[in-house]
């Protein structure tokens, strides 16, 4: 009986040690990102936005989801990259975050679901002249395509 | 079933109770003869103790044991009430206080003994040549246990197996007891009362028979009384205390159950018979006793339910929810132009019906303001002391009720500033004589209900604020320049107080003037949608005025489109609507006013302040909304009117909240969202 335990805890712990986290991978331009899933609620289409005088340029405004009025901000306009082109694929991806409550963020468009081992993911190191890098928190590899991961408690500040 | 779940019950009776000793030991202060004050303090003593001992709170149940002999003894009236007396009940409610919350925060009372006050209140008993033994019969004797009507535990009807139990427990030397419990009348969860007794004679006795069955008792299925017979090696009066020590259980009576030997079952029909009539009496006898239990003019019944503050949040959200809905229906067959078969009608209906939903949702949510108020003449009785000054508060309009959030919220800066006035405000003894006021400071709380706000005033027969003083130390805390000061007016300075970091006082003492205060005060009020004010006269006092918004969810608004965005003012806040041709404005200083029925109005236009082009031809004659905030007036110009409506207040959340004039958003009958435009930010 003891042995069978034994072996039956091995392939677990190998599970365990190989931690993956699931991404929504989205693009702005002609890069791609991925958002952490655990803090996406939901993905809205593009809707009227209705705008908030005297705020920031990068929010857009709020938008009515099931009876909640939640803030919207332009992914492309925080990170200094050229205003949004509203086409068919464009959607509003709903996130929970702890600190800043439930924000609602443009992207060009929504791709698929990515699920990502830890280990494999880059880390990007801090580079204080570059303002971009600091919205990432490092890059995963996928099909060979590269794929930057947002840090959301910074694009949300 | 564990005594946790009735917790909650405990807590909120503990506190109801320690706000009536409070009320009522301050009352007694004045009036130490008053036979009715000293019975209710009684009374609520010996509730507590009760409560706190079925709870298993000892340290609580032995401070409370020693505060009721002090209470027989005073309504025995071998005690007199003194100052210094009433001083260690204040601090005993403190301690008592205390244990509370340390009760609700982790379910133990803690482990402070208040050894010192049991201590200092023997010292009042005994300096009063009484021995304890002596107050604590004085309960008992007060509440004379009549035998016969109240012994319904004669009429169980037991069988031969209880028979034999009783039979083989008598010959092992324990005794049999018959005991009959009743509840008061006005007492609520009555199936929770039973359990409580039940436990408390369960630790001391082995239950035997039990009328009704103990099934009938958990689920309420009892009258106001139930009788037990139990089996016991305990004293009987050891078990009938332990079950008198749970509140509101008006009786308890038992005696020696003698039981018949088991062969011999005529005599026990006789017995029956017997007893038949003494039950039928009770009925007449228990409300005549509970009359003179109650003080006149109290309800016996309290028809009352509470509801967990939460549900009822849930309740105003679906309102809320109700109304947009309603609302969609409106634009939708407005739209769509459908008007027969009564369709408006039906809509007519249903929007009177949501508005008196919405009203009555609203009125549940109201609790008077009494119940934070209350605890103020405690407070300021406290300081008059601290303070070494006299002062007396009076309040009226305790019972204006507001939305039970706010109440919760306002007690701090109505606290901070009632220390403020006996603290900045009132004079010493001295300077009053010299300026010939009355020796005893006077300060005001009036709460009263006006139009859609409720208005609290804080007002004081003190020295009022001496505008140069605030004014120097302005400049000097370099929250204003030298010239600065010079062109504010007296009210603007006054003003200054609510800044952050100021203080006047040129002491600082623990009773307020650490320089944060004001600015509190002043940004709480407002988190709560209200606004403070203050009028004050140099040398004979000052009032503060707090306004606040009846409801804070729904509100009627006026809906008007700038530059094609559509925006809600609040209806409460507009005085006028009025067209005015672009000739009419005049430039005053620099900025655009016109002059209305004998008024200068400064003009501000919402599309400058929106950043958003006007949709309007700047010859065409402009629509103007005249709001109001305090006495000041001014007239927002606007686009279109769209009329007006019932918009549900939602939050822009915390990352939009650097917008200072928007206060909100709605969400309108299409699904859009509209800002709502916050008049007094704009002023």
């Amino acid at each position: 009986m003891d042995e069978l335990k034994v072996s039956d805890a091995r392939p677990y712990e190998i599970v365990q040690e190989r931690e993956t986290i699931q991404y929504i991978v989205i693009k702005l331009g002609n890069e791609q990102y991925g958002i952490d899933i655990k803090f996406v609620d939901n993905i809205v289409r593009m809707q009227h936005i209705t705008r908030v005088p005297k705020v920031m340029n990068y929010l857009k405004g709020v938008i009515n989801l099931r009876g909640e009025v939640i803030p919207v901000m332009s992914l492309r306009l925080k990170m200094d990259l050229p205003a949004d082109e509203i086409t068919k694929a464009t959607r509003i991806i709903i996130l929970k975050l702890e600190q800043q409550g439930t924000i609602g963020i443009i992207v060009d468009e929504v791709k698929e679901v990515v699920t990502l081992i830890t280990d494999e993911i880059e880390k990007v190191a801090y580079d204080g002249t570059d303002d971009r890098v600091n919205f990432i928190t490092g890059v995963g590899k996928h099909n060979n395509e590269l794929i930057s991961l947002l840090d959301l408690n910074v694009i949300a500040l | 079933m564990d005594v946790n779940q009735y917790l909650e019950i405990f807590l909120d009776e503990t506190r109801e109770h320690l706000e009536s000793l409070n009320a009522q030991i301050l009352k007694l202060e004045q009036e130490p003869e008053d036979a009715d004050t000293i019975n209710e303090i009684f009374r609520a003593a010996h509730s507590l103790k009760g409560m706190a001992g079925t709870m298993g709170y000892k340290r609580m149940q032995a401070l409370t044991h020693d505060m009721e002999n002090v209470f027989s003894e005073i309504r025995n009236g071998t005690m007199k009430v003194n100052s210094n007396l009433v001083d260690t009940l204040f601090q005993c409610l403190d301690a008592l206080e205390e244990y509370t919350a340390n009760i609700q925060e982790t379910a133990d009372e803690g482990t402070n003994d208040n050894q010192q006050l049991i201590t200092q209140l023997n010292k009042y008993l005994k300096s009063q040549g009484n021995t304890q033994p002596e107050a604590e019969k004085a309960p008992e004797s007060q509440e004379p246990v009549p035998e016969g009507p109240e012994e319904k535990w004669l009429d169980i009807k037991i069988g031969e197996s209880e028979r034999l139990v009783f039979s083989n427990a008598k010959a092992q030397g324990k005794n049999v007891y018959g005991i009959t419990v009743c509840v008061q009348e006005s007492c609520l969860l009555k199936a929770a009362r039973a359990f409580l007794v039940y436990k408390a004679v369960e630790e001391k006795a082995e239950i035997i028979v039990c009328n009704p069955p103990a099934n009938d008792i958990e689920d309420e299925r009892f009258d106001l009384d139930f009788s037990l017979i139990v089996v016991s090696d305990c004293d009987l009066e050891e078990i009938l205390k332990s079950a008198r020590n749970v509140s509101e259980i008006e009786k308890v009576v038992g005696a020696p159950y003698e039981f018949e030997a088991v062969e011999t079952l005529e005599p026990k029909e006789v017995k029956e018979t017997e007893t038949k009539p003494a039950v039928s009496s009770q009925p007449q006898n228990a409300p005549a006793k509970a009359n003179d239990k109650k003080p006149a003019g109290k309800p016996v019944v309290n028809r009352t339910v509470r509801v967990d503050i939460e549900k009822l949040d849930v309740l105003m959200n679906l309102v809320s929810e109700l109304i947009i809905a309603k609302n969609s229906l409106v634009s939708a067959s407005n739209a769509e132009g459908v008007s027969g078969n009564g369709v408006n009608e039906h809509i007519e209906y249903l929007e009177s019906v949501t508005t008196n939903l919405h009203e009555s949702v609203m009125k549940v949510r109201m609790v008077p303001i009494e119940s934070v108020v209350s605890k103020f003449p405690r407070m300021i009785r406290d300081l008059s002391k601290k303070l070494d000054k006299k002062m007396e508060l009076y309040m009226s309009g305790e019972e204006t009720e507001l939305d039970r959030t706010v109440v919760d919220e306002i007690g701090d800066p109505l606290m901070h500033l009632l220390r403020n006035s006996a603290d900045h405000g009132l004079e010493s003894a001295e300077v009053r004589a010299e300026r010939g006021k009355p020796e005893v400071g006077s300060i005001f709380l009036d709460a009263y209900q006006d139009g859609n706000n409720v208005v609290i005033e804080v007002r004081d027969d003190g020295n009022g604020i001496d505008v140069e003083a605030v004014k120097n130390k302005a400049i000097e805390r370099e929250v204003i320049t030298a010239e600065q000061a010079d062109n504010m007016s007296e009210k603007d300075i006054i003003n200054l107080l609510f800044h952050a970091g100021f203080s006047t006082a040129k002491t600082i003492s623990d009773v307020s003037g650490r320089g944060v205060g004001l600015d509190v005060v002043k940004s709480k009020i407002e988190s709560l949608s209200g606004e403070v004010e203050v009028k004050s006269k140099l040398g004979e006092g000052s009032t503060w005025i707090i306004r606040l918004p009846l409801t804070l969810a729904i509100i009627q608004a006026l809906m008007v489109t700038v530059g094609g965005e559509k925006y809600a003012i609040s209806l409460g806040s507009i005085q006028t609507l009025e067209d005015i041709a672009p000739s009419d404005i005049k430039l005053v200083q620099n900025r655009e006013v016109i002059h209305l029925r004998g008024s200068v109005i400064p003009i501000i236009r919402l599309s400058e302040e929106l950043d958003i082009e006007s949709c309007k031809a700047p010859d065409e004659n402009m629509t103007v909304v005249i709001v109001k905030k305090g006495d000041k007036l001014a007239g927002l110009v606007i686009d279109e009117l769209m009329g007006q409506q019932e918009i549900v207040i939602k939050s822009l959340g915390k990352y939009i909240s650097k917008c200072k004039i928007i206060s909100g958003a709605t969400i309108l009958g299409d699904g859009e969202v509209a800002l709502i435009l916050d008049a007094n930010a704009l002023i």
